[in-house]
């Protein structure tokens, strides 16, 4: 229709002068063009340059900077860590993207729950990553996890009254004073041994006192023999005038309340349990013929739950036995995971949106005509709706990798000092070299480089998927 | 091959003024093809898609093969759905697209086989079998769809418009195939369309329909010949029949009908007998339908009907000509040979015989002869 | 007359994905609970800026729900007081405003021309810059920054003007980075104008400029919004360009103000959520204010 348009200019010899109607097209691409050119395509060329060049750009160093670059421990965790972010960030935020998308099909308030999910994109990731850091703090005063965690593992997992901290140093042992030994298990046995009638004492050292204190432990008091029972005290054996006698109780020496006791028969099975009074003293009556033993469960000196650290320097090694590089480079640091999860609680909703879009524009006929096939629901989603997704699901799924392949807010902020070192990714390492500490060397050039070759096969996807339209 | 029964089978929409369906009764004998005529947003569709178990019934019973369906999932239905836009599953090839139902119930690798072939080769679908429905023809996707109906064996096939996405070509050559497949399967066929046409010539029995209500339920000749009312008569033939409103006179003898005001023209004889079924007054109104194809240009003796009118259009069909002619304030369409040598503004009188006029009620438009 | 059809209304198709609708209250409890999880980490930060600041180490935030009366503004007004002291809230809130703003309406400028150009344009050459574009969309900053830094010394050292540690540095840099995007988006919209219109407008003898001013422009507006909106939580968000830029600089925007904050002053949990907060509060009024365009830009983003 066109060339008749301007078949009609020319023959009515009104056609406008070529370059003049181009000129204007062109003059309104032009700033764009230019603007793009000076400060996006040639600088794009300059950093490949100074990759191959030293840091004043001075020597031409052909490939050494890329050499450097695999060989730099700090660059192979952060690849490394790149490696984990692409393995389960993608799939889990598609996963995610899609589970929302199909739920929000069947509720009337799906306005106001998309809002809720997509939110998050909305904030910083500056912002979001201090959140987040706040929620995985360790202590569980703040820490939102660890709080929920502590709940938990108190449920299953009580501390005793004496919790020995391994962490810090302790150990069970360590607690043996007197006519005790402690055992593979973290109890603490008697050595002695006794019948009906009898009496066993225990000593137990480096009882710290605030802990007598909050227990309101008494001085400790040698009990009476009953007949037919074993009885006997369980005391700290520290006094501050005489510390090397821990055999004898001395005046002033407490008594140590609340500690669960076993009584153990010669066969090593428990007969009874009991705990000890605010004296340390305990009983076991109508004990039956035999010799037994006395046991401290070893629940008395459980820690309990002291946290996980969601930010600090642990992994998870799913591979072991290797050596320490490849070891290194095999640990999933669980800083990492942290942080996954919160840019999936920011990025979740993108994925939600585009799917649900995809959703939307599904052909309901076919879906019906899979049920009169004979699918059930679960069947008809999956042999039909996502299969019939997938060019949507694969598009959110690229994206997302190319995200998480330049991910640096969250890093930057979630990662504290100890994780610090375990948690880089090319592009924290990019900004690094580059940026802080003054001279940038072509290494951070070509590590851009790099991440710019990673991105890659996604532009040509890009690029293939506009042409065929 | 069982029998489908409708029992005041009715359709609301929560939301909407009046039932999309209302107390639908319809019975479809085993073997028989019956079609669902009527133009958009009659409610065929709503009625067929509830038989499919797509549609929750608000009230009412669907019968197949003797059991009440209300409640069971279309997949327990044992009926098969072609879907006007088709409905293939775009990721499968055509072979697994037949296959699917099938597979679907586990059934042995070597029937589904058999039943794909079998099936691919009623429909001419055999070197097609590896391709996905992206790179097929519309007539070769309906096709695609018939067969994935023609696998499943089902004891009713559901067709909700299959036709109208073809080019007419397609569709007169389609038509006969659906037609020639019913007859080799004697399967019980519910056909949905808007095309009168393809009812016709397709249905045993053809059930019209109108803003949610059946108008009448018949065999073709029975709708041509017998319609029940003007809707029906409207509807069924094309082009479609002459209405002309009309009063009454009555004399001693018989009853003449007189056109109104500018169509004086128009005069319509009753037989003797048509004139005592009338229990109509003098100076009533009435309403007289004749088809085009009854109409004859010239006079003719006991002419039941006649009119005068002056030819506007004539559009030449080869054998036939369709003459559009204005008598009075009327318009009038005739069916005539291409050789009448009929021309634009010549004044002509139009003839029809007495026992090709319908007489209607102006009101409840009921056929009255 | 003869043969009228009545077109009456189509009665609605209600055609969820899954008729099962017995399975909408488990649905509704799932994805409320849902909900509530992902709303769980704002409210956090939130009720944290509102504790005084001796409670925070003390019980975790949770218990403040329980005790309401607990919360106060003292946070706010502590860092409000500080007025547009350098390196305060407020200032960092300005130095946002002053990279965003012009960031944006300047990318919204060149797209919407730019867009124009590469749909209605008839020159040779055309498709081949478009898919320029679309290759430059996926170019990570990073690829970027080292060069340009340099330039804009060298720019200081030749001009005396050295954008480096400017705001207008960073906005030349936001703004490159913004425009393929912006053009994409432009460009695919444009598209579905039709042509006729056009034609027409030429046909009565106008020119390139009054088609788009006239025609093109106004009904683009809708993608404009879009891409504004995008464009603006985009670059009011960043952390990387600024603290490349402008990082050490006595006026730095929010992000880099809260990433100061949290990196040399970490126990200062208070400021950093309560500015972190300040610092949302925009975006969230941006988005809700036009939800729509928002999740249009998004689309547009993935989709073609």
């Amino acid at each position: 229709m066109s060339a008749s348009a301007i078949n009609v200019h020319r023959r009515l010899g009104t056609h406008r002068p070529w370059i003049r109607e181009h000129a204007v097209s062109l003059a309104f691409l032009a700033p764009a063009a230019i603007w793009l050119l000076f400060v996006v395509v040639y600088p794009t060329f300059d950093t490949v340059r100074l990759s191959l060049f030293n840091e004043s750009a001075t020597k031409f160093l052909g490939l050494t900077n890329y050499k450097t670059v695999f060989s730099t421990d700090t660059i192979l965790t952060a690849f490394r860590n790149n490696v984990i972010w692409v393995l389960i960030f993608p799939f889990f935020v598609t996963t995610f993207g899609l589970i929302f998308a199909v739920l929000t099909e069947r509720i009337r308030w799906a306005t106001a729950f998309k809002a809720l999910i997509v939110m998050p994109i909305v904030f910083s990731t500056t912002a979001s990553a201090l959140v987040w850091a706040t929620i995985f703090d360790n202590s569980p005063q703040i820490g939102a996890v660890n709080a929920a965690a502590l709940t938990v593992s108190d449920w299953f997992n009580a501390p005793g009254a004496y919790p020995v901290s391994t962490s810090a140093g302790q150990s069970v042992a360590g607690l043996v004073g007197s006519n005790s030994r402690a055992e593979k298990n973290s109890s603490i046995v008697s050595i002695s041994s006794a019948r009906a009638g009898g009496s066993i004492n225990i000593g137990l050292r480096d009882v710290s006192p605030a802990t007598l204190t909050l227990l309101k432990a008494q001085s400790a008091v040698k009990p009476q023999r009953v007949s037919g029972a074993i009885t006997g005290v369980v005391w700290r054996a520290f006094s501050p005038t005489a510390p090397t006698n821990t055999t004898d109780i001395l005046p002033g020496e407490l008594g140590l309340p609340l500690l669960r006791l076993a009584l153990v028969n010669s066969q090593g099975a428990t007969v009874a349990t009991t705990t000890t009074t605010t004296t340390g003293q305990y009983k076991f009556s109508n004990v039956g013929k035999g010799s037994y033993s006395v046991e401290l469960e070893s629940s008395n000196f459980s820690s309990g739950f002291t946290g996980i650290s969601w930010l600090g320097g642990s992994s998870i090694t799913p591979v072991s036995g290797l050596g320490q590089t490849a070891q290194a480079l095999l640990a999933v640091p669980l800083a990492d995971i942290a942080m996954i999860i919160a840019y999936l609680w920011i990025w979740a909703g993108f994925a939600m949106v585009l799917i649900g879009a995809g959703l939307a524009s599904l052909n309901r006929e076919v879906l019906e005509a899979a049920r009169i096939d004979g699918a059930k629901e679960w069947q008809v989603f999956r042999r039909v709706t996502v299969p019939m997704l997938s060019p949507v699901l694969a598009v959110v799924f690229v994206t997302m990798i190319i995200n998480v392949l330049k991910v640096f807010d969250i890093v930057l902020n979630m990662a504290s000092g100890s994780s610090v070192n375990a948690t880089p990714t090319l592009a924290v390492e990019i900004y690094d070299d580059a940026f802080t500490g003054g001279v940038h060397s072509g290494v951070s050039s070509a590590i851009a480089v790099i991440l710019f070759l990673l991105v890659l096969p996604a532009m040509i996807m890009n690029l293939k998927r506009i042409k065929g339209v | 091959m069982a029998s489908v029964v409708l029992r005041n089978l009715t359709k609301q929409y929560p939301g909407n003024n009046a039932p999309s369906l209302e107390a639908l009764n319809l019975e479809i004998d085993d073997g028989e093809f019956v079609c669902l005529v009527g133009p958009s947003g009659c409610g065929k569709t709503t009625a067929l898609r509830m038989i499919a178990g797509l549609e929750d019934v608000t009230s009412g019973d669907i019968e197949i093969g003797g059991r009440v369906v209300n409640d069971l999932p279309s997949r327990d239905r044992d009926i098969a759905l072609v879907f006007q836009s088709y409905a293939l599953y775009p990721h499968l090839t055509v072979a697994d697209n037949m296959s699917f139902g099938l597979k679907l119930r586990k059934v042995p690798k070597a029937e589904i086989e058999e039943a794909v072939q079998s099936a691919a080769k009623i429909l001419d679908l055999v070197d097609l079998l590896n391709r996905k429905p992206a790179q097929l023809s519309g007539g070769q996707r309906q096709r695609v769809a018939l067969g994935r109906a023609l696998v499943r064996d089902p004891a009713v096939f559901l067709m909700d418009e299959p036709l109208s996405n073809l080019d007419a070509k397609l569709r007169v050559q389609t038509r006969a195939e659906i037609a020639q497949l019913h007859h080799r399967l004697q399967a019980t066929m519910l056909y949905v369309t808007h095309d009168q046409v393809e009812a016709m010539t397709m249905a045993d029995r053809i059930a019209v329909m109108n803003l949610g209500v059946l108008e009448q339920y018949g065999t073709p000749r029975e709708l041509y010949n017998l319609p029940k009312n003007k809707f029906v008569a409207g509807f069924i033939g094309s082009p479609s029949m002459n209405f002309v409103s009309m009063r009454i006179n009555r004399d001693a003898e018989r009853v003449h009908l007189t056109g109104i005001g500018a169509d004086s023209s128009i005069k319509v004889t009753l037989t003797d007998e048509q004139s005592d079924i009338l229990r109509k007054s003098d100076g009533d109104d009435i309403v007289v339908g004749v088809r085009p194809e009854h109409l004859i240009e010239g006079s003719i003796d006991h002419a039941g009907f006649s009119a005068v009118a002056t030819v506007e259009v004539i559009e030449f069909l080869g054998n036939d000509e369709h003459i559009h002619a204005l008598s009075g304030d009327t318009d009038l369409v005739a069916i005539l040979n291409a050789h009448s040598g009929v021309a634009r503004g010549d004044s002509i009188t139009l003839s029809a015989p007495l026992d090709t006029v319908h007489i209607f009620d102006p009101t409840s438009g009921l056929r009255l002869n | 007359m003869a043969n009228i059809v009545e077109t009456t209304d189509l009665t609605p198709r209600r055609r969820g994905l899954s008729r099962r609708l017995s399975t909408k209250g488990p649905t509704n409890i799932v994805l409320g609970i849902i909900g509530i999880v992902w709303l769980v980490p704002t409210v956090s930060l939130l009720i944290i800026s509102l504790r005084p600041e001796a409670d925070f180490g003390v019980s975790g935030w949770w218990k403040a729900l329980l005790d309401p009366s607990s919360l106060t503004f003292s946070n706010y007004r502590v860092l409000f007081d500080q007025g547009f002291a350098a390196g305060g809230l407020l200032d960092s809130l300005m130095t946002s405003i002053e990279i965003t703003v012009p960031a944006t309406l300047l990318v919204t400028f060149l797209a919407c021309f730019a867009g124009h150009s590469l749909v209605f344009g008839r020159w040779r050459g055309r498709d081949v810059v478009f898919l320029v574009v679309v290759g430059l969309m996926v170019v990570p900053v990073q690829v970027a920054l080292i060069p340009v830094v340099q330039f804009y010394h060298e720019l200081g050292d030749l001009f005396g003007l050295n954008p480096y540690g400017t705001i207008p540095g960073v906005v030349i840099f936001h703004v490159a980075f913004g425009l393929p995007f912006g053009i994409f988006l432009m460009r695919n919209f444009m598209s579905g104008i039709p042509k006729d219109l056009l034609e027409a407008a030429r046909m009565e003898g106008a020119g390139e400029w009054k088609v788009f001013y006239r025609i093109v422009l106004p009904l683009a507006l809708p993608a404009l919004a879009s891409l504004a909106i995008f464009q603006f939580i985009w670059v009011w968000n960043d952390l990387l360009v600024a603290l490349v830029f402008l990082g050490g600089n006595a006026h730095t925007p929010l992000t880099v103000f809260l990433y100061d904050q949290n990196h040399e002053l970490q126990a200062n949990y208070w400021i950093i959520s309560t500015g972190a907060i300040v610092s949302v509060i925009v975006p969230l009024i941006v988005f809700f204010s036009f939800q729509r365009y928002f999740v249009r830009g998004v689309l547009a983003g993935a989709v073609k």
